[in-house]
């Protein structure tokens, strides 16, 4: 029987889901990924989780004890900077000792330590030492990482072409399904992490209450990496969180587009990216003065109608602002 | 140029010794008081960290004040102090503040700012080797300061009388300021220790020692952290504190190689807990606690602004220390809520914990 490897709902499974998966199935490997969260596994996590720390990261612990019994090995690798120039949130690259510390009873973890601004830290190089020890063959994993990388870039390309991630989790690696758009439709971007963004049980469903709002929601995948770049750039400071360079930088284009109605900022309590961040979006938003900002804040208390009800009244503003055209 | 900065423990000494040496003038905020925290709660992000609200503060003080240039430090991350310098411009520029704004990038601090330096020097009219006797005395200075917080942090638990340490630390503190050539900095440096003899001491007693960690600003400023080392040395505690103005700048520019308890020896220390370096104060967080255990302190308190990146990590893992140690640890994340009465409470408990713990070895 192949050894299973234990991937929990939270965090980075959000944005890399798709490389894992195809990294270690096509070596070989079971992937099990927790269950989708509920209020059932989340509790939990809560209760063990240190008071300090953001929800997304007490989701991680919440998987992770969800998912501890059913596994071999715990993946939880530590993405310090995948592109050579920003880093990670240091809390994401702290997780590994911080759930080893706090819980008993966990797997062993397989916790690769990619940094690319050092050679011998590199994503392939930390990805093919972790499988050489599991007793894989370089050959092989060179194949396993190549497909990988190409499940992932694919999935990139289908969130730019406007693609949802949760859709898209559902068949890595099935045809393209074109959506229909109706122009009429108010364009609302929605930017924050992708752990906010894509957890339905996190954000209370926000994406879904857009949508059936009849809203056509844009969020940061959906700006090319080059566009978020000159943005940047033309910022000034170079913002050197992964997460929040790609927030600002969307946040930027989203704000200039002339069609862009609405923008919504989901964040979460005591975010460390998210405090330094937000006033710049908030600041850029009012100056500009024709995109309608919201920023939306949920921690442990926030409930389902707190989050309808602004919706709905921020729905109500841009439907008023469109009429007053 | 008015140039104002942040305060980081006696770096007001180390400055007012250059600019009356060398220039430029500085507009020291005024000291931190309450306003300076409401002022800066009330212009900052909601969620932003507590030293981010100190320093705000303090700046919006010192440009009422009369300051016109600010130079305030960044960085390349992971920590968000880096982000301080753009959000912080953008809030006082908002507020209608009219200033020049001077970002030290700490990873060319020796090439770009020794040039700067220079600029500045030549354009004062000051010789090479006067400034290097700036620096020199200056340096010399903030030393001693330390030398003497250091004394005060030993004669505390000791005193007769409650609070004669700090006066004369204060007074100190205040002749150090003032002098000004090596001459008479020799002459405070005795003025100093006699002051600190003639405090009545109580030798009897053998008080408890407790190490005080955590986020560098939480530390190193007695503002921030309500005064930490004076309530506890008033209750018969003996501290000692990881973050020193002068270990800042030898470890940003890698003078501490022979230091004994520098950051990087307490990094190097915390390996077995945290193989990787994280960034900021959090391996040293967690290092720290273990150099000091071995030269027989008996408790940690670690400081960290709420909701800090970094000093979260180090938390967690220090349950582990403390376990594996037997070393008991405090935690205070600290918000702008802050309440003397708990930190009193909190403290208090702690060291009755530390009196029972010698109790029970002794009975073993």
């Amino acid at each position: 029987m192949s050894l299973r490897i234990g991937i929990p709902r939270a965090l980075l499974y959000y944005r890399y889901f798709p490389f894992w998966k195809t990294f270690f199935e096509t070596l070989g490997f079971e992937v099990v990924v927790s269950r989708p969260s509920h209020w059932g596994i989340i509790e939990r996590g809560f209760k063990f989780a240190d008071d300090d720390t953001c929800i997304p990261m007490k989701m991680a612990f919440a998987h992770t004890i969800d998912i501890k019994d059913r596994i071999d090995l715990l993946f939880l690798p530590r993405l310090l900077s995948v592109d050579g120039k920003t880093c990670s949130c240091p809390r994401l690259a702290g997780l590994p000792e911080m759930l080893k510390y706090s819980m008993s009873g966990l797997p062993a973890i397989l916790d690769p330590y990619v940094d690319e601004r050092h050679r011998n830290s590199s994503l392939f190089h930390s990805f093919s030492e972790m499988a050489l020890a599991l007793g894989k063959s370089p050959k092989e994993i060179k194949q396993a990482f190549q497909k990988a990388e190409s499940a992932y870039e694919l999935i990139q390309k289908r969130m730019e072409g406007g693609e949802k991630l949760p859709d898209l989790f559902e068949d890595v690696g099935k045809k393209n399904q074109t959506s229909q758009r109706d122009l009429s439709r108010k364009k609302i971007a929605v930017v924050g992490h992708a752990y906010c963004l894509y957890d339905p049980f996190f954000n209370f469903d926000l994406l879904r209450i857009l949508e059936e709002a009849h809203a056509s929601v844009y969020t940061q995948e959906r700006v090319p990496k080059e566009v978020i770049d000159s943005e940047i750039r033309e910022f000034g400071k170079d913002i050197y969180w992964d997460s929040g360079r790609e927030i600002l930088g969307a946040s930027l284009h989203f704000l200039r587009s002339s069609e862009m109605e609405g923008l919504i900022y989901l964040t979460c309590f005591s975010c460390g990216v998210d405090s330094m961040i937000e006033p710049l979006v908030r600041h850029r938003a009012a100056e500009n003065g024709k995109t309608l900002y919201l920023c939306l804040m949920i921690d442990e208390h926030t409930g389902a109608t707190g989050v309808l009800t602004r919706m709905e009244a921020f729905i109500d503003l841009l439907e008023r602002r469109r009429r007053r055209r | 140029m008015k140039l104002t900065v942040p305060y980081l423990g006696h770096i007001d000494i180390f400055l007012n010794a250059m600019a009356r040496k060398i220039g430029p003038e500085f507009v020291f905020p005024p000291k931190t008081s309450s306003r300076t925290l409401l002022l800066g709660t009330k212009y900052s992000p909601e969620s932003a960290c507590l030293p981010f609200k100190f320093i705000l503060g303090n700046f919006i003080e010192a440009l009422e004040k009369g300051a016109d240039t600010i130079a305030m430090i960044t960085d390349h991350g992971p920590c968000r102090v880096g982000m301080y310098d753009v959000v912080m411009q953008q809030i006082l520029k908002d507020l209608g503040f009219q200033f020049d704004w001077i970002a030290m990038d700490d990873t060319r601090i020796l090439g770009d700012y020794l040039l700067r330096f220079n600029r500045e020097r030549k354009k004062r009219g000051v010789s090479l080797w006067e400034s290097l006797q700036a620096i020199r005395f200056s340096w010399k200075k903030v030393k001693l300061s330390e030398s003497v917080e250091r004394m005060a942090q030993k004669a505390r638990p000791l005193e007769v009388k409650r609070g004669e340490t700090t006066r004369v630390l204060t007074d100190s503190l205040r002749w150090i300021d003032e002098a000004s050539n090596f001459r008479e900095l020799s002459q405070t440096h005795q003025q100093c220790l006699e002051k600190f003899n003639r405090i009545e001491k109580d030798d009897t007693q053998n008080p408890p020692k407790v190490l005080i960690t955590g986020e560098g600003y939480m530390v190193i400023n007695p503002h921030a952290n309500q005064d930490i080392e004076r309530r506890l040395g008033e209750m018969g505690v003996e501290v000692a504190r990881t973050v020193w103005f002068t270990t800042q700048i030898t470890h940003a520019l890698h003078l501490d190689l022979f230091n004994p308890k520098s950051k990087r020896k307490a990094i190097k220390a915390s390996e077995p807990y945290l193989k990787h370096n994280l960034g900021g104060e959090c391996n040293a967080s967690i290092g720290y606690p273990i150099l000091f255990k071995k030269e027989g302190y008996e408790g940690v308190i670690q400081l960290l602004p709420f909701g800090c990146m970094l000093e979260a990590v180090a938390k967690n893992i220090l349950v582990k220390v403390s376990r594996e140690y037997d070393l008991p640890i405090l935690t205070f994340s600290l918000s702008e809520n802050l309440s003397e009465t708990m930190i009193d409470t909190r403290l208090g408990a702690f060291v009755d914990l530390l009196q029972q713990r010698r109790g029970r070895k002794r009975n073993r």
